[in-house]
């Protein structure tokens, strides 16, 4: 077999629908509806309707079973050709990352010529199953060859079993909520909550300055009568924030609903391609996608869940052969205020950074000005999987608006793992000439 | 032999390895489908070549359409043109009528799977097939849009429909000219299955044919209402409906449906007959004709708009008066974001207050209703105005100051975004003066009530240029409005020819008709409303002034004011106050009621008090104002309301002078 030259992944960017806190805008709609408005965003920015696409991956973390080929059926349901295969795939809030991360692969290694990441949540649509051995006793019935043997399975049935089962975002192994996990990050790390109030405040800040600015307007694309995001506050204050009772440990936490992510609905989707396809539907290139990381945490020994970021992010670097400053850009994923905050101090303790991460020296401090600089989930809010590709889109532009040549992209996910990746700019790309990294996904 | 027909150009036509066979309706040269003469003839070339096939050949029909814009949106009015007498149309229909029955007829099943538009026409000839299934998707829609047009469905729809859904949803369907979601047509019975969409319309259709599936028709309770005593009840019930709506003397198609229906609605063979019967003579009646010429003009008036390039998605509007704050609203019924600007916060709250009511009613349901008011933007910064698509000045009308308002808004607002005035008196080659790209600006002239009236003026200033025009057309249309693109001149056109006409008002009051005469003379001629209580609504000092401006207001004999004049003096200025001409209360005037007047006299009132709008109009019209004769009656049935079944001002001065020749031949 031939093995074809690693090829640079270009990202042409990306369109999302607006996002919007659960039971508001979207209460009506599912998750393909919203996948499909995304698609048809994008396709409508980029002149795709009718276009083939080589793979179309993405989807959902909280999802009905009827929804088991949602990629695929989001692009029937879209402008795209119909023959564009869609890959249903999942990794938690890091789906669409991951995705991305995928389809870099294989068209850095030459399998494909363009690719759509893509993600979609809804918790206003969320599936209610019923419970195990209900659901045993309704197979068993449909297996059934005569009236005795359906009528047998419903025996000894308690009313109880009848009691749905709402779905639960509990990490399986431990029992606790995500904000229960970050509340007792924030504890182990000393996370004031003032210093999280702050960070919110300033991503409701830069968020809507972000809109004011026409930052957003090629990124977002109406759906459902809605033009923006509902979840920005423009009002928002520091007093007001303050005011917010804890959340997930009412005596003693410092977790609010105002410095964590709200539940949202919303879909969002990226376009990577080969140099050369872009070339051939004169879209211009944004930013390249040039190296990509996942790894996990032990948190069921004890490890902070959501701060398997840190380790990514240092694997990554290794692998780049880049110390944590040399990124003009950082995105990192608001989860909570408190997650963001403890993965910088990870990074700037020395005990950390040599017992869990293996390192000599510290990797020490970011300059906080360069990061989330359009503001991040806390404000527009975050579908899980929708969350990698509205990343991925932001960070895109903001290279390719020429401020800056290298972003650093990391998003912590359920089950302790976190997704990392690196955008660099067209310029830094090409006068890197052959130097230039070449593309390998992990 | 595999049946093949390789000569169709509206269809298409095939037979699968399964043996069901696919007609596929897509119009040559046709952005939508229309039942047109080509189309029903290819049509019968397929029923034929089916009737001809050998037994079990082909398992099944499938009719569908190949494009997205829908099924059959109707007939093709085009070929309306012809039809001047009723012989004509009878022999067209009848035509039809047997290509229909011969569908029905046919051995195997025949399934029709709709998506998009499936109106008139088209919804007859998709209840002459066995089985319906239409997709719930957005555009879907079903309905018998004929009575606006001044008939009836008169393909036998008017028997089919009652055999499926039952003589109230039917008839209601036919009265109102509904357009139907494909929720509500499933409800009635007129579609028998939904799918989600467009996509399982194929496959739906195929399981039917295999199948074999038919429609059974209306329920039992349902059909009992054809009977007597329960119909000749009905009969009644709708007419006094129908009469809350339309003059039977202006408007007699449904009022004709309506007896149709009770004569025979017991008896669908002898409904089909009596159908084309009562059909023709309206077809051919003036009344059908004229009102599907101002169907054809407000196709005309959308034509302006160009159909690609620009897509206005948000407005910014300046000034939140009525005017500004109702064009807000409106934009954001139709789906576009609005942002308001004005100095004064209470004025935008007022106008944001306003809005939610309008929204009550157009947008339904809570997640609609929260959208909107969250498209509908307070901002008194005008921080919108860089992100607008179009920017809307409905401010004081003070030169100055909106020149100012020009002058900034060009430095702030984005490349390619139409800036738009919306003055009535003011030249908009003044307020374009200070601009450095003067040819950049247009004038958007709304009528009050916004949501109401369906013409928006579009000045084009002697600078103005055309692609600017094209694009606030595009807005105009994209606002569900319709664009009358107007040169730069004193009152455009509507407020031009209506100063007359109210004025004419004025002047007959002032020499003692009364005032309820005055308005019932004008409702007898078609006028939506009558003068008097229109003044009302306007406002009497508006009317007073612009009465004083063009040199119209009725002269008096001596020292004394006018009438008009008076009433503003002593502060009664119509509904606003409380008083005007009438005295009004919850929002009515109080009329009254003893006050009749013979119908001959009412008649002869009418003309004279419309004299002067037709006169108007066609000075109007040699001014050349607007593009042409078609432009300006376009103008002025939509701009105010002037009595549509009579085809507009200057075609009824001419149908009048062609009567009064043909008298005087006689």
């Amino acid at each position: 077999m031939t093995q074809m030259p690693m090829r640079r992944v270009a990202v042409l960017g990306g369109t999302r629908i607006p996002f919007c806190r659960s039971h508001t805008a979207y209460a009506e709609l599912s998750n393909l509806d919203m996948l499909t408005a995304a698609l048809c965003g994008l396709a409508d920015r980029f002149g795709l309707a009718g276009a083939h696409i080589d793979e179309v991956v993405g989807g959902a973390v909280i999802t009905h079973a009827k929804d088991w080929n949602l990629a695929r059926e989001a692009v029937i349901g879209s402008s795209l050709a119909r023959t564009t295969p869609g890959i249903t795939m999942m990794q938690a809030c890091g789906t669409s990352l991951q995705a991305a991360l995928g389809l870099a692969a294989k068209i850095a290694t030459g399998q494909i010529e363009s690719g759509i990441a893509m993600g979609s949540d809804t918790t206003s649509d969320a599936p209610i199953v019923f419970q195990k051995k209900f659901a045993k006793r309704l197979v068993k019935a449909s297996r059934a060859k005569s009236l005795g043997q359906r009528v047998g399975a419903f025996k000894g049935m308690a009313p109880g079993e009848l009691a749905p089962l709402p779905p639960d975002t509990r990490e399986p192994r431990t029992g606790l909520g995500m904000g229960e996990h970050c509340e007792l990050m924030a504890k182990e790390w000393g996370i004031s909550r003032q210093d999280q109030d702050i960070l919110a405040f300033e991503s409701h800040c830069k968020a809507a300055a972000a809109y004011d600015e026409g930052f957003m307007d090629d990124l977002v694309v109406p759906n459902a009568g809605l033009f923006r995001d509902n979840n920005i506050r423009e009002d928002a204050s520091l007093e007001k924030l303050a005011e917010l009772k804890p959340v997930f440990d009412k005596s003693g936490g410092t977790i609010t609903a105002g410095n964590s992510t709200p539940l949202t609905d919303g879909a969002a989707t990226v376009l990577l391609a080969s140099e050369k396809w872009a070339k051939s539907k004169e879209i211009p290139i944004q930013a390249y996608l040039t190296l990509g990381r996942t790894s996990a945490v032990d948190y069921v020994e004890g490890e902070g869940l959501l701060m398997a970021p840190t380790v990514a992010v240092s694997e990554l670097l290794d692998q780049a052969g880049l110390a944590l400053q040399e990124f003009d850009y950082y995105e990192i994923h608001e989860a909570f205020a408190a997650q963001v905050l403890a993965t910088l101090k990870a990074w700037e303790s020395e005990a950390y950074c040599r017992d869990r991460l293996g390192r000599n020296a510290p990797l020490g401090t970011i300059d906080q000005a360069k990061m989330n600089v359009k503001g991040s989930s806390i404000a527009f809010g975050h579908p899980f999987a929708a969350t990698g590709a509205r990343i991925l889109s932001v960070l895109a532009k903001l290279l390719h608006s020429g401020c800056g040549q290298r972003g650093l992209i990391s998003v912590c996910t359920a089950g302790g793992m976190g997704v990392a990746a690196i955008l660099e700019g067209v310029e830094a790309q090409g006068t890197g000439g052959s130097e230039a990294k070449e593309m390998g996904a992990a | 032999m595999p049946i093949t027909l390789p000569d169709l150009k509206d269809w298409t036509f095939s037979v699968d390895f399964e043996g069901i066979a696919w007609a596929i309706i897509d119009r040559q040269g046709e952005s939508m489908n229309s039942l047109g003469r080509s189309a029903i003839e290819e049509l019968g070339e397929i029923v034929e070549a089916l009737e001809q096939a050998q037994a079990g050949e082909v398992k099944g029909l499938v009719l569908m359409s190949g494009k997205d814009s829908g099924f059959i949106a109707g007939a093709d009015i085009r070929e309306f043109k012809g039809f001047d007498t009723e012989e004509t149309v009878k022999e067209v229909v009848k035509q039809t009528i047997e290509l229909f029955d011969r569908i029905e007829a046919l051995p195997m099943p025949v399934v029709v799977a709709i998506h998009g538009y499936c109106l008139g026409g088209g919804l007859e000839l998709a209840l002459a097939c066995d089985w319906r299934i239409a997709d719930r998707e957005e555009g879907t829609r079903l309905g018998f849009p004929e009575v606006k047009l001044g008939i009836f469905p008169g393909l036998n729809g008017t028997v089919r429909a009652i055999r499926v859904a039952g003589p109230m949803d039917a008839m209601t369907a036919m009265l109102t000219g509904r357009m139907l979601r494909p929720g509500a047509a499933r409800a009635m019975g007129l579609v028998d299955q939904l799918v989600p969409t467009r996509h399982n319309l194929r496959w739906a259709a195929r399981k039917a044919v295999l199948q074999k599936r038919r429609s059974k028709g209306a329920p039992w309770w349902k059909k009992l209402m054809a009977k007597q005593p329960v119909r000749g009840m009905l009969a009644k019930q709708m007419r006094a409906k129908t009469a809350e709506k339309v003059r039977e003397d202006h408007y007699p198609a449904p009022f004709r449906l309506i007896d149709l229906f009770e004569l025979h609605g017991d008896d669908l063979a002898a409904m089909k007959r009596a159908e084309t019967e009562m059909f023709a003579p309206l077809m051919a009646s003036e009344t059908s004709r004229n009102l599907r010429r101002v169907f054809g003009l407000s196709e005309m008036l959308k034509d302006a708009a160009p159909k690609n390039g620009f897509r206005p998605r948000k407005v910014h509007v300046i000034g939140a008066g009525t005017m500004g704050a109702d064009i807000a609203a409106w934009c954001v019924v139709s789906g576009m974001q609005a942002s308001l600007q004005d100095l004064d916060q209470g004025q935008i709250e007022k106008g944001i207050h306003r809005a939610k009511k309008l929204f009550k009613k157009r947008l339904r349901g809570k997640t609609a209703f929260d959208s909107g008011v969250a498209r509908l933007i307070a901002d008194p910064g005008g921080k919108q105005i860089k992100h607008a698509d179009v920017i809307i000045e409905a401010i004081i009308e003070k030169l100055d100051v909106k020149q100012k308002l020009f002058a900034d808004l060009e430095t702030k607002a984005k490349p390619g975004a139409v800036l738009a005035t919306n003055t009535s008196s003011l030249k908009l080659e003044d307020i374009a003066k200070p601009l450095k790209d003067p040819g950049r600006l247009v004038g958007l002239h709304f009528f009050n009530p916004v949501a109401q009236l369906p013409l928006v003026e579009v000045v084009h200033g002697e600078g103005t240029r055309e692609e600017e025009v094209g694009k606030a057309c595009r807005f105009v249309t994209a606002i569900n409005k319709l664009p009358l693109v107007v040169k730069s001149c004193s009152g455009f056109l509507v407020n031009r020819v209506l100063a007359p006409y109210m004025m004419e008002a004025v002047r007959l009051y002032q020499d003692g008709q009364p005032r309820e005469k005055i308005d019932q003379a004008a409702l007898k001629f078609g006028m939506p409303m009558g003068p008097m209580e229109l003044m009302d609504m306007v406002g009497l000092d508006i009317c007073n002034k612009v009465g004083e401006e063009l040199n119209l207001a009725p002269k008096t004999d001596g020292a004394s004011d006018n009438v008009l004049a008076s009433l503003v003096n002593q502060g009664k200025l119509g509904k606003k106050t409380g008083e005007g001409f009438y005295v009004w209360e919850d929002g009515k005037p109080k009329r009254d009621a003893e006050a009749t007047f013979d119908d001959a006299e009412l008649a002869r009132l009418g003309r004279e008090l419309v004299q002067p709008l037709l006169d108007e109009t066609a000075r109007a019209e040699a001014d050349g104002i607007v593009k042409d004769a078609d432009h300006v009656d376009a103008g002025v049935i939509f701009g105010t309301g002037f009595a549509p079944f009579r085809g507009g001002p200057l075609h009824y001065r001419k149908s009048q002078d062609a009567n009064a020749a043909g008298k005087a031949a006689a």
